[in-house]
């Protein structure tokens, strides 16, 4: 079964972090979500990203100095890619990038590894709780937007996605991820955004 | 959905080259209006105009002041406009901002210049005049604050109510009087990227816009204009961007009549 | 409190001057997720009272020797309008007043944010208060924390804000403003519902100790009222994305 709890409601049936807290013995909702009795957890509806090491980010490179390349990825933390420990040194300042967290050191510093320039395309903001859901399971729902919008995207954990294509394609897609961060709670939202985009399709066929 | 990095070549640019805009606005259409009058009662007139995203409130209020020394005849106006914190998250703490500043007075001008308020009638006895405060409040920042700013203060004052006066004091429980309103001004803000040119910028054309022109009209002439950012223009688009405005004045006022209408 | 000239009467027919009981709350309203830019948002109307709240954050703490390694700081800023007075235009900009009420909010929130899942961070709260009628911390403090739950910000807890004053001998809830003006007492406090702990409290005037007690008793009493008006705020809001 799956409701709404508030922070500081109690979650009941939920065993794991993140967004619950332990006081007593008892587990309470730390953040404002779905309680799922099933997976015994609490999805997050909002908030930001709590970046993890080996998730895939999206972002710019902004600076370098002595090897270090520093990258904003749209998140309040410093994320650094080390040239000279991980990686060769195959970025520029103002390359847009994906790449993997390495390494997360001093609570609050992002270490990336792996970079890879994406050439062209333009970078849109989604809601980090969304991200999941504009991915879906095993990449179903990226791969069915960038199918039938005939663009190419990288969606990033930090919110961050960057969408290739022509611009009449670029903003179909856009709109996809528009509609999944409206309803991503509902079921069936796979078969939803297909029928958008089919539609779209021939409407502009029919132009 | 907001575009926060524009790579090469630029998405909205790219749009434009093909003569297109997001969501298949035409270049010299506005986004949806909506103004609501009346929405702070405890003000003398007040308004909220929605341009697209972009939200501003106004609240007018009045008080008997003494007038300016170089006009010992005629009332005070004075206009002033916030760039809320939580209306953008680039807005900054502070004293006001150049852009706060610029807004406030290019909204007050036009207002002055079209002649919407006799400020000659606002005297009273014992050398007292009403001093209107038009405060301009930024609740969302979605591009194009101009319009939305003239279309919020305008009808804030349409829907004002004069508090009563009496033995050298106002009473604001009590407003028998509506404001006198003698004309109607409006804006349209035009914006140029890459040598087009559109109406109505939202967020993502106005932070790559080269230049901007804001123009105030009324039913016959053109009443106020101011030119920002630091891009040129051509006569021509100049004054093709008159013709829209005034063009666009009728559309704008009908909107504000039956705002003003609906609040009664 | 007000000065005993002029003092007009705040009781009739054993009722108050707006027709509410002693433990009355004026009407209250709230709206989720009402700004776009904010990562999190709330509108509320309470009796005559109207304000908006947002959050923004985590970003990066600013200035630089703020910020903190190993935990995320809290901002707030509390405005009233210069229109939303009904009487005199007021001035804009911060005063001494709303400082103290910025700060004293702000501790409040302190409490109950997770701040350790933000170091480094910072989380920014914004209370306008619009249109003002006694009472407008209670209701900035209520909606900001609506919208720190509608911007996912980590929390123990959501905490609600309402006062209660004294009238004569009667203690009463949620005073406005002419009561604020002429009342005997007010007490506005900020309650964490979970375990009824107090983050907020604040008082002037006069109270004996069962007076005290009685006070407690009818915040705690009203706070399960607000918090319901503000769960229904949330659930209406993601409920209606749920819907589609």
């Amino acid at each position: 079964m799956r409701s709404i709890v508030l922070p500081g409601e109690e979650a009941q049936g939920a065993r794991h972090a993140p967004c619950t807290y332990y006081e007593n013995g008892r587990v309470y909702s730390s953040a404002i979500g779905m309680l799922d009795t099933e997976r015994g957890g609490v999805i997050p509806l909002e908030g930001p990203w709590s970046p993890r090491i080996g998730e895939q980010v999206v972002g710019t490179v902004t600076d370098s100095k002595n090897h270090v390349y520093t990258v904003d990825l749209s998140y309040y933390c410093r994320a650094l890619i080390i040239g000279s420990r991980y990686d060769r040194e195959s970025v520029e300042i103002g390359d847009v990038i994906e790449a993997t967290i390495k390494n997360i050191e001093d609570r609050s510093v992002l270490i990336l590894s792996y970079p890879k320039t994406l050439l062209g395309g333009v970078l849109v903001n989604i809601k980090p709780a969304k991200v999941p859901r504009v991915i879906g399971k095993e990449d179903t729902m990226l791969r069915q937007i960038e199918g039938l919008t005939r663009t190419r995207m990288v969606v990033g954990r930090n919110g961050v996605a960057w969408i290739k294509g022509k611009p009449q394609d670029t903003e179909l897609a856009m709109r996809a991820i528009s509609l999944i961060e409206a309803k991503a709670h509902q079921q069936g939202l796979t078969e939803t955004v297909k029928m958008m985009l089919e539609n779209e399709s021939r409407n502009r066929k029919g132009e | 959905m907001e575009i926060i990095e524009t790579v090469k070549g630029g998405y909205v640019r790219n749009m434009l080259r093909e003569g297109k805009r997001t969501g298949g606005r035409g270049m010299m259409d506005f986004r949806s209006i909506s103004v609501r009058a009346g929405v702070m009662p405890n003000a003398e007139g007040s308004a909220q105009a929605d341009v697209g995203d972009t939200r501003v409130l106004v609240g007018v209020k009045m008080m008997p002041e003494d007038p300016m020394p170089d006009t010992p005849d005629q009332g005070n106006m004075i206009t002033n406009a916030e760039l809320l914190q939580l209306a953008y998250e680039e807005y900054e703490p502070g004293p006001p901002s150049p852009e706060s500043v610029e807004f406030a007075r290019v909204v007050d001008r036009g207002i002055r210049a079209a002649n919407c308020i006799d400020l000659t009638s606002l005297v009273l006895e014992d050398k007292k005049v009403w001093s209107i405060f038009i405060d301009l409040y930024v609740l969302n920042y979605g591009g194009n604050l101009f319009d939305a700013g003239y279309l919020a203060a305008m009808a804030a004052l349409m829907n004002a109510k004069v508090p009563n006066y009496k033995d050298g004091a106002a009473d604001h429980r009590q407003r028998d009087k509506s404001l006198k309103i003698d004309n109607i001004v409006t804006s349209a803000t035009f914006g140029k990227i890459d040598g087009s040119v559109l109406l109505d910028m939202d967020i993502n054309e106005e932070r790559i816009a080269d230049t901007r022109l804001t123009v105030a009209a009324d039913g016959s002439v053109i009443r106020a204009m101011q030119k920002g950012l630091r891009g040129s223009l051509t006569v021509q688009e100049v004054r093709d961007m008159i013709g829209v405005s005034m063009e666009k004045h009728a559309q704008l006022k009908s909107v504000l009549e039956t705002a003003v209408k609906e609040a009664k | 409190m007000g000065s005993s000239l002029n003092k007009p009467e705040l009781l009739k027919g054993g009722k108050r001057l707006d027709g509410r009981g002693f433990d009355e709350l004026r009407p209250l309203r709230i709206e989720a997720g009402v700004l776009k830019n904010a990562n999190g948002s709330a509108y509320l109307e309470w009796g005559n009272n109207k304000v908006l709240a947002a959050v923004y954050g985590p970003r990066e703490a600013m200035p630089k020797h703020v910020s903190d390694p190993t935990k995320g700081i809290v901002k707030c800023r509390y405005m009233m309008a210069p229109f939303s007075g009904i009487d005199d235009h007021g001035r804009s900009g911060p005063n001494r007043r709303s400082t103290e009420i910025s700060k004293v909010a702000r501790e409040a929130f302190e409490n109950v944010i997770l701040l350790n899942d933000y170091p480094s961070g910072m989380i920014e709260i914004f209370m306008e208060v619009l249109q003002s009628d006694g009472g407008t911390r209670a209701a900035g403090i209520t909606a900001a924390s609506v919208a720190l739950a509608n911007a996912g910000i980590h929390m123990k807890d959501m905490v609600y804000s309402v006062s209660a004053g004294r009238i004569g001998e009667h203690i009463v809830l949620d005073v406005n403003m002419i009561e604020d003006n002429y009342s005997d007492a007010d007490m506005p406090m900020v309650i964490a519902p979970r375990n009824n702990d107090i983050l907020l409290l604040q008082m002037d005037g006069g109270l004996d100790r069962a007076q005290f007690d009685q006070a407690v008793k009818m915040v705690l009493e009203a706070g399960k009222r607000i918090h319901a008006e503000q769960k229904r705020a949330l659930e209406a809001y993601y409920g209606s994305a749920e819907k589609g």
